[in-house]
């Protein structure tokens, strides 16, 4: 995060506003308009009447209607108000638990001395690295074990127990920026660990914190292979699973529907992309963050 | 005699102060690590090595595990079509897709790097689906714009006159489609590659092109050599990912992987093993198939590097 500096800025006099950058803007712009063709067709749809979405290529619907917006939020028996209370509640404690427990990790990889350090730091790189495939069947089993199928624990728990290793090495590297005499200064004030860790490394931290918040969100947001292992009941779903079960429920011609739930379960994320863009760039490119 | 039995007495407290700084040093460092080594035993370490075990057994989830050898092993490599329908489509996928994601990454982001006016809401733009693709949501959309009645085919109509068939429900199409998807997805190694692009210094472009050189000697002896690093990391990262592909081949073959295995995802075939007929023995060591292909292929492209990669602190 402190050598590479990602905010796009260059030196004005380095941008060319000359008129021969103009070729090179049109086709960026045509790129960028072929990218985004799908999600806004998918937008523009949801809006247009049913029988309208097969025969129209164009973003501009001819009359719009929110009935596929009603006929979809009822779609499943449950409504999806439901789901999203649900995405909202592992969502939401996902982020707090990989804050809290990764935090305390790093902090303690990147300032503690201890035995075992240098060796349990390349555990958790190791860790880095390991496809989930290898731990998923005896999870599932421990996890039925304690009687955790269809609840929100499986999808929980585990982040309260920095099993997110990416989240601990991107703040290990941050904290290993914030400079050591601040450290010193507390413990001659009399400072232990803890408020070193509370008072100073954490109000430092703000940018790698809002960065793994942001990331944790987004991706338990998305996330969709551990609540279809886990959920089974619908009134449990969240909503990338109710979108699933939306799918198969649904007949061939009743896209509106499913397109009008489906923009919805994106806002979210597109909402946290438009608020905190910055920081999730500097995240990607600091760390090549991607899962 | 009184010399050495002070001695005698003080060695063992000195010993035993030693090592009660040692517990004290230790204990704040073990507290703030406990909650990661608790889940580090509980969900990783102890399911990894459960999962070996299991990988040798015959598993079903009712009945205790039957330990058969390696028997799953040798179904998995000399008796399961499946199986190599599985690996044949993943790799395919793999090497597909990867390249292809980096080199539209690397294209757009040269184009981008040179100082160009709107940087970052192009940059935005171009990142949106890598956000958003991975999701459920998107998923749909594929399958919607490659059917039958779907956008690209109302375009081929609407353009050319041509009625094009179904890409997704068409063995021979399906999995490019997929392909497609992950190539859409080029904008977070792009991300990557632009931040690695700007540590280049411009001077080195200046003092090229006095001597001479041309636009293509520049991106041969000085862009990609400098940039290799950042190749380096993009190409670990993004084949990792493409070997654990899942939700949209889940999502658009309504969870069989079809039509006629076509996108029968390595990772698809473990979960219907697992979680559809419950052989969970037979599940277990297709994982550890699987991180040890995606360690192969790491450790690979590691020994690579020695070929291709320049690091800048190397003394060559």
């Amino acid at each position: 995060m402190k050598t590479i500096s990602a905010d796009g800025r260059l030196a004005p006099e380095a941008i060319d506003r000359s008129w021969r950058a103009l070729p090179k803007h049109i086709a960026l712009a045509l790129a960028s308009l072929a990218m985004l063709y799908p999600l806004l067709w998918m937008l523009s749809s949801s809006f247009k009447p049913e029988d309208e979405i097969f025969s129209d290529l164009s973003l501009w619907p001819k009359a719009v209607t929110l009935a596929s917006y009603v006929e979809g939020w009822y779609g499943l028996g449950i409504n999806f108000g439901r789901f999203f209370l649900n995405s909202l509640i592992v969502s939401g404690l996902a982020v707090v638990g990989n804050l809290a427990a990764c935090s305390l990790a790093a902090f303690a990889f990147a300032r503690l001395e201890f035995p075992l350090r240098k060796f349990w730091f390349a555990a958790m790189l190791g860790t880095l690295m390991l496809p989930y495939h290898v731990t998923l069947i005896p999870q599932y089993v421990l996890f039925q074990k304690l009687g955790w199928l269809n609840t929100f624990w499986p999808l929980v728990v585990p982040k309260f127990m920095a099993v997110d290793a990416f989240f601990i090495f991107l703040m290990v590297q941050f904290f290993r920026g914030i400079p050591r005499e601040l450290d010193e200064a507390a413990v001659i004030d009399g400072c232990g660990p803890w408020r070193i860790y509370w008072s100073i490394m954490l109000p430092l931290s703000k940018p790698v914190l809002a960065a793994a918040a942001i990331f944790s969100f987004i991706w338990t947001w998305d996330d969709f292979f551990g609540p279809l292992l886990y959920l089974t009941d619908v009134a449990n779903y969240t909503v990338p699973l109710a979108l699933r079960g939306f799918v198969d429920a649904t007949s061939r011609s009743a896209w509106g529907p499913l397109f009008a739930m489906s923009v919805l379960s994106l806002v979210p994320v597109f909402a946290a992309f438009l608020m905190f863009q910055r920081h999730i760039i500097e995240g990607i490119a600091a760390s090549g963050l991607k899962r | 005699m009184a010399h050495s039995a002070s001695l005698a007495v003080s060695a063992p407290g000195r010993v035993a102060r030693r090592r009660w700084d040692g517990v004290r040093n230790a204990l704040p460092g073990y507290l703030f690590l406990a909650p990661w080594l608790a889940g580090f035993v509980l969900f990783t370490l102890g399911p990894t090595l459960v999962s070996l075990y299991l990988s040798f057994t015959d598993f079903d989830l009712l009945r205790a595990p039957q330990w058969v050898g390696a028997a799953n092993y040798q179904r998995m490599f000399s008796s399961d079509p499946k199986f190599w329908a599985s690996v044949s489509v993943t790799l395919t996928y793999v090497v597909l897709s990867v390249p292809l994601k980096l080199a539209f990454a690397l294209a757009v982001a040269m184009v981008l790097d040179r100082g160009i006016r709107g940087l970052s809401i192009y940059r935005a733009i171009f990142y949106l689906p890598s956000l958003l693709g991975g999701s459920v949501a998107v998923a749909i959309l594929w399958k919607q714009v490659f059917g039958y009645e779907g956008l690209v085919n109302e375009f081929l109509w609407f353009a050319f006159g041509i009625n094009g068939p179904s890409w997704i429900s068409n063995p021979a199409t399906s999995l490019y489609t997929l392909v497609l998807l992950s190539v859409w997805q080029f904008g977070s190694p792009m991300i990557i590659f632009l931040a690695g692009l700007r540590q280049i210094p411009r001077d080195l472009y200046e003092a090229a092109s006095i001597d001479g050189a041309t636009r293509r000697q520049q991106l041969t002896r000085i862009t990609l050599p400098l940039l290799a690093p950042v190749i380096f990391f993009n190409l670990v990262l993004q084949t990792i990912e493409a070997f654990k592909a899942f939700t949209p081949a889940f999502i658009i073959s309504g969870g069989t992987g079809g039509p006629v295995d076509s996108t029968l995802f390595y990772t698809l075939y473990l979960y219907q093993q697992g979680f559809a007929y419950f052989r969970m023995g037979y599940a277990s060591a297709l994982a550890w198939v699987l991180l040890l292909t995606i360690a192969a292929f790491t450790a690979l492209t590691f020994f690579s590097q020695r070929f291709w990669v320049y690091y800048e602190d190397d003394q060559r």
